[in-house]
């Protein structure tokens, strides 16, 4: 198991990012702006701080890691970016849309249109079909059935699962219903992919497989993926590392 | 999202959970069959008596002593002594056409060994067409109003149902026996012999059909009777005098003759059928109800175990509105397949219910609710339909609006 507590980027090759450099929301070769984030979690223990006054920028096509010790905020940071819960305050931009200045209904919209989610534990929709699993964002966007059929069945081969389409993913392995989740999180064509730990739940083989799969999806067909990882030598192997402790970034890294 | 695609999305749900939905469709279909079989054999049996008491003359009172007692005997303790002069006054009222005078008793017939208990009529038998203008015999009879030993047998009487070969025929000698105890409560017995000289066809009206009527002299000589009618058949000239005259009568004798009308007979009989159809309706929608209840139980599980699923669907971009029709959609199709089925089932039930009864039948005038052929009237169906489904959707409501508040972030939920 990988070690949780010594995950984080190694430094000798780093490069601090300068955040001038990339300060246009609004800038075409910008996917995603974060802006003076912060996260208070209000339970019965008390305020729980997850994270504080979060600013950066991801540019289109890049590859970025989120590494950081267990509980310091790396899966707020990516629930924010994903518009899956509301921060205390700042701003979310992507591709130059403020996302919380949306409404719930609009929000949906956004999350369908805009962002591709990989689960660590896949999430897939067990009773239904490799397929239909992989069409529902283009269900869910209201596209005609043939259109998402097509789409579903382009992104399946481009990920060499094409044959396992009419099969149910409980028959398939985890490094397969990944795989599954992947061709999922990208049939919108959204801005920015966003994994959560998408290999936490594979052996470590498997888990370099899906992997590569995303640095292919990142350099051949330039899509902006961000993933939160563990393991540092997949965040080593990404574009750019940003380091989050105590809901703080703590260090922000091109490899 | 696309109409087509929610429904395809709910129907794979109910599938998936195959069992489950098996069950909760079965409680509608329960309530919903309940409800169809108590309408169409409620529906039926009011037909029946409307049929029954059309045959009947609407001119016609019935007048019986006091409070009647429905089969008669000289044992009851009569007010009031209905004899020829109680008769000859009422024929002397106004509007008052004719009265034929009846005694009733309870006997058993013997036909070459064949015995049968009945309720045996003595009166004129050219006056039955009183009561039942449209009477007709069968061929070859006569009617001998001045023969002591004449009987007119009804229809059920002499062709009982289920029977290959008929109880009586015209010109054979049917002996009837009169049990009594004398006033000492000794069992005595009186016995005689009739020739039945004419055969009712079916009358339209099961009293009648299990009748059989003889000289009144006779009957009163075998019942014992001493000249005490049992009752009056009251012909008026038309039936608009039928009131005037019931109210005649009763401000001559008060309580100690009661008169009644088939008009206020039927509609008593239909006030208790459809009081009894109310009540064991009022059961098929509980049924319902609980039915409904399951849906509700069955839908919000189903709720709690795909919270991950309803969570992943909302991360991807469902609206709170998809969500929720998503799970209306499920209801409304445990509504459909288990209304549909029901009122199915039930108009099936109907009719195997009344062929099972009839088959047991005893042919008697008793008014259980099961022995006339049900009627199921379109718009009772749809209605029952339409209700099964309106209260499944109804039912859905909550455990889909429970699942459309759903945050997307139970997605990341871990197991
Ligand atoms: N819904 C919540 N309510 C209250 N506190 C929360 C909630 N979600 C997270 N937290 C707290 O916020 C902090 C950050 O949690 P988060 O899940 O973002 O950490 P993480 O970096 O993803 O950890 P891990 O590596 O274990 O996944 C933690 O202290 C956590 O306990
Ligand atoms: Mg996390």
């Amino acid at each position: 198991m990988l070690n949780r507590d010594k995950s984080g980027p190694k430094r000798n090759s780093a490069k601090v990012v300068n955040e001038s450099q990339v300060n246009d929301v609004s800038s075409n070769s910008i996917a995603l702006a974060v802006k003076n984030l912060s996260k208070i979690y209000d339970s019965v223990a008390g305020k729980v701080v997850a994270l504080q006054d979060i600013n950066f920028t991801v540019k289109k096509g890049e590859f970025v890691s989120i590494v950081g010790p267990s509980g310091s905020g790396k899966s707020t940071l990516l629930n924010m970016i994903g518009a899956l819960d509301r921060p205390t305050s700042g701003q979310v931009y992507i591709n130059g849309i403020d996302i919380f200045s949306l409404k719930d209904s609009e929000i949906a919209t956004m999350r369908n249109n805009l962002i591709g989610f990989i689960f660590q534990s896949f999430n897939l929709i067990n009773r239904t079909t490799v397929l239909k699993n992989v069409k529902l964002p283009s269900v869910i966007s209201g596209m005609s059935t043939s259109e998402a059929n097509m789409r579903a069945m382009k992104i399946l081969e481009a990920l060499g699962i094409a044959d396992k389409a009419t099969q149910k993913p409980v028959n398939l392995s985890g490094g397969q219903q990944q795989r599954v989740a992947i061709a999922r999180s990208l049939v919108n064509n959204p801005a920015i992919v966003l994994a959560d730990e998408p290999t936490g739940n594979l052996d470590t083989k498997t888990g370099e497989d899906v992997f590569d799969m995303l640095k292919t999806l990142s350099h051949k067909f330039k899509r902006t993926i961000i993933m939160v990882t563990h393991n540092p030598e997949l965040s080593e192997s990404t574009d750019r590392s940003i380091l989050i402790r105590d809901g703080r970034i703590e260090q922000d890294v091109i490899n | 999202m696309n109409p087509n695609d929610i429904f395809g999305l709910a129907y794979d749900a109910l599938v998936d959970r195959k069992v489950r939905t098996i069950l909760t469709v079965l409680m509608v279909v329960l309530g919903a069959s309940l409800v169809v079989v108590i309408n169409g054999l409620s529906a039926g049996q009011s037909a029946f008596l409307q049929q029954q008491f059309s045959s009947l003359a609407t001119n016609v009172i019935t007048a019986t002593s006091g409070q009647r007692s429905y089969y008669g005997g000289g044992s009851s303790q009569a007010s009031l002594i209905i004899n020829d002069i109680i008769v000859n006054k009422i024929k002397a009222l106004p509007f008052v056409s004719d009265v034929v005078p009846q005694y009733t008793g309870s006997v058993t017939i013997d036909s070459y060994g064949n015995v049968q208990r009945i309720s045996v009529t003595g009166m004129n038998p050219t006056k039955l067409t009183v009561q039942l203008p449209n009477l007709e015999f069968v061929d070859g009879s006569t009617l001998e109003p001045n023969d002591r030993s004449a009987a007119v047998v009804g229809d059920t009487i002499a062709n009982p149902a289920g029977a290959t070969t008929p109880f009586v025929t015209v010109g054979q000698t049917l002996k009837i026996t009169y049990s009594y105890s004398d006033p000492a409560g000794k069992q005595e017995q009186e016995v005689r012999n009739f020739l039945v000289t004419a055969i009712m066809k079916p009358s339209g009206n099961t009293r009648i059909d299990n009748s059989l009527v003889i000289n009144p002299d006779a009957a009163n000589q075998l019942l014992r009777k001493s000249g005490r009618y049992d009752s009056l058949l009251v012909q008026t000239i038309d039936d608009s005098y039928v009131n005037t005259v019931q109210d005649e009568i009763t401000s001559l004798y008060g309580k100690n003759i009661g008169t009644n009308t088939p008009q206020a007979t039927l509609k008593v009989r239909q006030q208790a059928t459809s009081g009894n159809a109310a009540f064991v309706e009022m059961i098929g929608i509980i049924a319902l109800v609980v039915g409904a209840v399951g849906i509700v139980t069955t839908l919000y599980n189903s709720v709690t175990e795909r919270i991950r699923e309803i969570g992943t669907m909302k991360a991807i971009g469902a609206q709170n509105s998809s969500i929720l029709a998503l799970f209306l959609v499920e209801a409304a199709l445990i509504g459909i397949m288990g209304a549909t089925l029901g009122v199915t089932i039930g108009i099936i039930s109907g009719y195997a219910m009344t062929g099972l009864s009839s088959q047991q039948g005893s042919g008697g005038p008793g008014f259980n609710i099961s022995s006339f052929p049900p009627i199921f009237l379109p718009q009772d169906l749809i209605k029952v339909w339409f209700l099964s489904v309106l209260l499944a959707i109804g039912a859905g409501i909550f455990p889909a609006w429970k699942a459309s508040k759903l945050s997307p972030m139970v997605a990341l939920r871990r197991e």
